[in-house]
């Protein structure tokens, strides 16, 4: 058994840890407050490969694991858990859609900009009546010769307002059921798709959400995504990949809240010693640590699976669920320990614990993640 | 420009030193970086590479385990390395990996035109490698180093001093030490550093030098500064302001 991560990983960890020492954590504070999408981080994040990790370099990527890229997300959540998410949201699920399921013409088309950082991707899935219950979605892709028609309403759409490129999944065939979903790549500024506007959020707040309305979008067959019909399936593919991710921004944010933990609880003095000297304090402390190593091995590991070419849906929400629930419990301790310091806009843990809940709720619900599980275990 | 050597430490990453009650100091859990100065060195020899042509070999003396840093090294730019491991060589004294490296340079790497060091090492900060690699090797030494241009085969560098700035010329080959503002050190993206494993690595060990001198120095002991505060209060009234300059002025801080 081996817990090391390679060399290369580690030397790709630190230098994430530097870049986002240098370039995202002075930012992080300011896009939140603004809910702005950094535009100029994303450049420099494509400077440095970051952006496409595990995508092979014949299709713009570095070529490395998924691990490595599961190592970056971490890394750079630990300073901006909106930052982290966006680059998620694009290699594991978009990207990766597009490499597992793409045809050779869409890995260059679509999948090479992505990986090299040009445009953003974007999962186009959920509906005002359809979260959880994806079944219930009505958005429609109508077959019309040699194109499909597009109708219907999406929301909650990461990188909505900024993608360069939507997967989408609407109904070819409403009657086949779970097997009538197909799912399209759409660029942006395709007649009949229109981005909304940008939803104020809790937190996650520089990652940019909107809906994404569909009007007699006209979309090419050659931009069906895997075989008409394959979209479920795909999207659930694209939900196990996404998980590993989410998992992993949440032990960015668990750590950052320790970081944060450990820095004000041995400077603040109360009663005449640093409070980390109280049991009460330290105590919180001990279980952010160990929750943050439990969090840590889970998603590694399902990210390790993924890279075996081995099973891992199952384990992918088991780290998506311990680890989102985990860093909503430790945020809301990181803030207690800070108190009302904690409390208020400029201290990094009020960020972390808004952004914090996000985590419980998409790519899945935690009650979601246990329909998952349960269904593996009970088999 | 035919071949540019670069110089590196491999140090330990003095964020994760801990301080045990005692006063010791516990470096089982220590991370380890190329010492901060000699990322400057790199990032200059691949600049000037990149401007002037030729090869950047990075060179360190170490134990096995700078392996790592030997990869780092070649991720921020370095066509090659050359890594001079030996188990004894932790805790080497600077005239030591001096001697290896100029044996090293002399027997294997004749053709080098510039040596580049950084100042002083992130951990002991002793100044000697450059200076005492430049001696052996009977070349010009430039320390303190915040700007290199090469004329032909002459090297033009800026020295920050005292009183201002120095500008000396020094026919190649030649050895520089830089300052942290001689340039920034690139953040290597991830393509580079998977790229380093691919790069060339001479490692060569203890077996394969002749040179026979021994240490000069020897650590008795290693224990963590003690910084004692006094942390006295005074109130922020006219009194309490007198007396805040008294105790300045009593401690010597203030004439």
């Amino acid at each position: 058994m081996n817990f090391n991560i390679t060399e290369e990983q580690e030397l790709i960890r630190n230098n994430m840890r530097e870049f986002a020492a240098k370039h995202v954590e002075p930012l992080a504070a300011e896009i939140d407050e603004n809910s702005r999408h950094p535009a100029e981080l994303f450049q420099k994040l494509a400077e440095g490969d970051w952006m496409g990790i595990p995508i092979p370099e014949e299709y713009g990527g570095a070529g490395a694991d998924y691990l490595t890229h599961i190592i970056a997300v971490e890394e750079l959540s630990r300073s901006c858990a909106s930052t982290g998410f966006t680059l998620s949201i694009h290699v594991g699920i978009a990207s990766m859609l597009v490499l597992l399921f793409g045809t050779e013409e869409q890995k260059k088309q679509y999948l090479a900009p992505m990986a090299r950082g040009e445009n953003l991707g974007a999962f186009v899935l959920t509906e005002p009546g359809a979260g959880t219950d994806i079944m219930a979605a009505t958005t429609t892709a109508q077959a019309d010769g040699e194109h499909y028609i597009l109708n219907g309403t999406k929301i909650f759409i990461s990188n909505g307002p900024t993608a360069g490129t939507y997967l989408v999944f609407g109904w070819t065939d409403k009657s086949a059921g779970r097997r009538g979903m197909s799912a399209f790549i759409i660029p942006r500024d395709t007649p009949g798709m229109t981005p909304g506007r940008h939803f104020q959020k809790m937190g996650l707040r520089s990652s940019q959400t909107s809906e994404v309305v569909f009007k007699d979008c006209r979309v090419p067959r050659e931009n069906l995504l895997g075989a008409e019909g394959a979209g479920m399936t795909m999207a659930m593919t694209g939900f196990d990949h996404g998980r590993i991710g989410i998992a992993a921004q949440c032990v960015g944010i668990i750590q950052a809240a320790l970081d944060e933990s450990l820095r004000y609880s041995k400077e603040r003095v109360q009663f005449g010693s640093p409070i980390s000297r109280q049991q009460a304090i330290s105590f919180m402390m001990a279980d952010m640590a160990t929750e943050l190593s439990a969090a840590r091995f889970l998603t590694r590991h399902a990210a390790w699976l993924k890279d075996q070419g081995l099973p891992f849906s199952k384990e992918a929400a088991m780290a998506k669920l311990y680890s989102s629930e985990a860093a909503m419990r430790q945020t809301v301790k990181a803030v207690q320990i800070q108190g009302g310091y904690g409390y208020c806009k400029g201290a990094k843990v009020e960020r972390l614990m808004r952004d914090a809940k996000i985590t419980e709720i998409y790519e899945g619900t935690s009650e979601a993640q246990r329909m998952v599980i349960s269904a593996n275990i009970l088999r | 420009m035919s071949t540019i050597i670069a110089c590196f430490k491999w140090v330990v990453d003095e964020a994760y030193i801990r301080r045990n009650s005692s006063g010791s100091l516990d470096f089982s859990s220590v991370d380890f970086k190329i010492s901060e100065y000699d990322r400057n060195a790199i990032e200059e020899a691949v600049r000037l590479r990149d401007d002037h042509g030729g090869t950047v070999i990075a060179m360190t003396v170490g134990t096995p385990e700078a392996a790592k840093g030997v990869k780092d090294a070649l991720s921020r730019g370095a066509d090659q390395a050359c890594f001079i491991a030996d188990e004894a060589f932790s805790d080497l004294e600077p005239s030591l990996t001096a001697a290896f490296m100029a044996e090293v340079i002399r027997g294997r790497f004749a053709d080098y035109s510039l040596i580049l060091c950084g100042e002083g090492s992130g951990d002991l900060y002793a100044q000697q490698v450059g200076p005492a690699l430049a001696e052996y090797l009977e070349i010009p030494c430039v320390s303190y180093v915040q700007k290199v241009s090469l004329r032909g085969e002459v090297l033009v560098a800026e020295r920050r001093v005292e009183e201002g700035i120095e500008v000396v010329e020094a026919r190649l080959p030649a050895l520089v030490t830089v300052c942290p503002d001689v340039n920034v050190p690139r953040i290597p993206g991830v393509r580079d550093t998977l790229g380093a494993s691919k790069k060339p690595v001479m490692t060569l060990g203890r077996a394969d030098l002749v040179f026979s001198g021994g240490p000069f120095l020897r650590t008795v002991s290693l224990t963590a500064a003690p910084m004692d505060r006094s942390c006295e209060r005074f109130p922020a009234d006219s009194t309490g302001i007198r007396s805040f300059v008294d105790a300045l002025q009593k401690k010597g801080v203030i004439p």
